[in-house]
């Protein structure tokens, strides 16, 4: 007998029970060797197979099981169309956060401007505050401010410094250091000045979202700022991670005596709560080319050791192409059920 | 020491970034009877097929790789002094490389870049936002065995499929790559794309493959 299961690249494939069930070994296995962390028990193995054997198209949790569930961009993601994961229905950034809230039964939402980075936010930071003043007259639930860290935008030609991957292919492996070190920096100044005058507005908190894509660098740029906020504000901070495994394009930049490149998420976490961060997101890559039982046992054996070392609560980021979902625009709901009861009672997230 | 020792020796030196160490061992084989051109293709690369391994998996880094190269680079010199004209080893191929027009994303494909051009590539980077004529302009220019595109987002890599019917239509016949976040095998396989990379590692493998390196 054949059940129906996905690449990672959504399309639809046909496995064996057997073929699914090494593919969980190998998953588990996988993420076991690279974090040095414990691969799933059998039982939790067996527990898998069962969600990815179920012969029901959507799968959901027991009773007792209903985790927070959360949005990141939510905010845009009515008004935007399929280029932005969207569904192309003309709502302003108030009317989606709303509509998340009131009609989807989100429990927190994320406000975001359109280019979703911190830096451009600058220039426009009056027109967020109002924005932010506004959302909060008519939401109940908890709405964080969110952007990306992005250290690339500090970087030429889109900002004052050398591009380290130009500085790398000419030799120049000092001007690579150099300039992230600065970027940083800037990056962090920039997050504090953004969030502390939509903080003085009455922002509640700060979603940073895809820290890390930078690489160590941008992660301490975000470690740095989460430091500041919580020092001088009383903004809830949530971080949510760009990828499972925090890329050393800089390589020896420490956080509090810590090496930030090549940290995984049960490594990242610690990290992130030295800094104060009160919520944190991991990431797992979604191998396009391999099989989703393999990609989503990979993802909750990686998220369970995020939980079982983290102090604070773990809200693993789940969809297009991470945490045991495909990478598709919108993936489809059987994957994206089987990868959430999967997170929700194997992996003991708090929160997706 | 026999010769799968002095190979080791010489592997082993080289993944430790220890440039003193793999001199010596690079004369040891080389005393002990083994072709420098043995020394290049087995020891070196492997060991630089291993690093990559070590980058992919966070136990590496950008700089350490950066080291990695420039002692490489002069073993493989002091060893191809040994060499005999007509049988020193080639440049792997000639790689140009950019992130296509609307898309701003740079640091995978600069990651992709610099593992090319430390592995043994001629390395072309046409940079990100690039228009697509740009890459053919420079893959004539260069005589490009490859042409790799990347992309980040759904909404740009569109872009990868017209500049594979480009090149086509200007009569380019290197090898193409596509890669990025939203871009998949399947991607590469509907655009006509010879190959696609799910990382930065994996992408030199598979470039050595269309070159006929492996």
């Amino acid at each position: 007998m054949e059940y129906y299961c996905r690449l990672g690249d959504g399309h639809l494939i046909k496995m064996t029970k057997e073929d699914m069930k090494n593919s969980i070994e190998a998953g588990t296995n996988d993420a076991a060797e690279r974090g040095e962390i414990p691969a799933l028990t059998d039982d939790e193995q067996e527990f898998l197979l069962d969600i990815m054997c179920n012969p029901q198209k959507n799968v959901s949790v027991e009773p007792g099981n209903e985790i927070v569930v959360t949005h990141d961009i939510g905010t845009i993601r009515i008004d935007g169309d399929q280029g932005n994961s969207g569904v192309g229905i003309p709502v302003s950034r108030l009317a989606g956060i709303l509509i998340h809230e009131r009609a989807f039964g989100t429990d927190t939402m994320e406000l975001g401007h359109i280019d979703y980075s911190f830096k451009p936010v600058k220039p426009i930071i009056f027109q967020e505050q109002q924005t932010v003043e506004r959302v909060n007259l008519l939401a109940t639930i908890l709405v964080l401010y969110g952007a990306m860290p992005n250290l690339g935008l500090y970087y030429y030609p889109d900002g004052p410094f050398n591009n380290p991957s130009e500085r790398f292919q000419a030799g120049d492996v000092a001007g690579a250091l150099e300039a992230q070190e600065k970027a940083a920096e800037h990056a962090h100044r920039d997050m504090v000045y953004i969030m502390k005058n939509l903080w003085d507005v009455g922002c509640e908190g700060v979603n940073f979202d895809t820290t890390a894509a930078a690489g160590d660098a941008d992660f301490y740029a975000t470690l740095m700022a989460t430091e500041e906020l919580k020092r001088d504000t009383g903004l809830v901070v949530e971080m949510g991670m760009a990828a499972e495994n925090v890329i050393g394009i800089h390589g020896s930049i420490e956080y509090k005596g810590m090496r930030l490149a090549g940290l995984y998420p049960h490594e990242q976490v610690k990290v992130a709560e030295k800094a104060g961060v009160d919520v944190f997101g991991p990431v797992v890559n979604t191998n396009t080319s391999r099989d989703m039982a393999w990609n989503m046992a990979r993802a909750v054996t990686f998220v369970k050791a995020c939980v079982e070392a983290s102090d604070i609560p773990i809200h693993v980021n789940m969809g297009m192409g991470v945490g045991g979902t495909p990478m598709f625009e919108t993936p489809a709901t059987d994957m994206v059920t089987r990868a959430s009861k999967a997170m929700a009672e194997v992996a003991k997230v708090d929160g997706i | 020491m026999g010769k799968e020792e002095l190979l080791k020796a010489v592997e082993d030196a080289l993944i430790k970034l220890d440039e003193g160490a793999l001199m010596k061992a690079c004369d040891d084989a080389l005393a002990g009877g083994v072709e420098p051109l043995e020394i290049i293709e087995k020891a070196l690369t492997n060991a630089m097929t291993t690093i990559g391994d070590l980058f992919e998996k966070g136990k590496m880094f950008l700089p350490q790789i950066m080291v990695a190269a420039d002692i490489m680079k002069k073993a493989t010199a002091k060893l191809e002094e040994k060499i005999p004209a007509d049988q020193k080893p080639e440049k792997l191929g000639t790689y140009v490389i950019g992130t296509v027009e609307g898309d701003v994303h740079d640091i995978g494909k600069g990651v992709v870049a610099t593992l090319l051009k430390v592995n043994g590539f001629d390395v072309y980077d046409v940079g990100r936002d690039t228009p697509l004529q740009n890459f053919v302009d420079k893959a004539k220019e260069v005589n490009a065995d490859i042409v790799g595109a990347s992309a980040l987002m759904t909404t740009t890599m569109v872009g990868q499929k017209e500049l594979i019917e480009l090149l086509k239509k200007e009569g380019l016949t290197c090898k193409t790559m596509i890669g990025g976040a939203a871009p998949t095998a399947r991607w590469a396989e509907k655009i006509g794309a010879d190959a696609y990379a799910e990382n930065a590692t994996e992408a030199v493998e598979v470039a050595k493959k269309l070159v006929g390196a492996e």
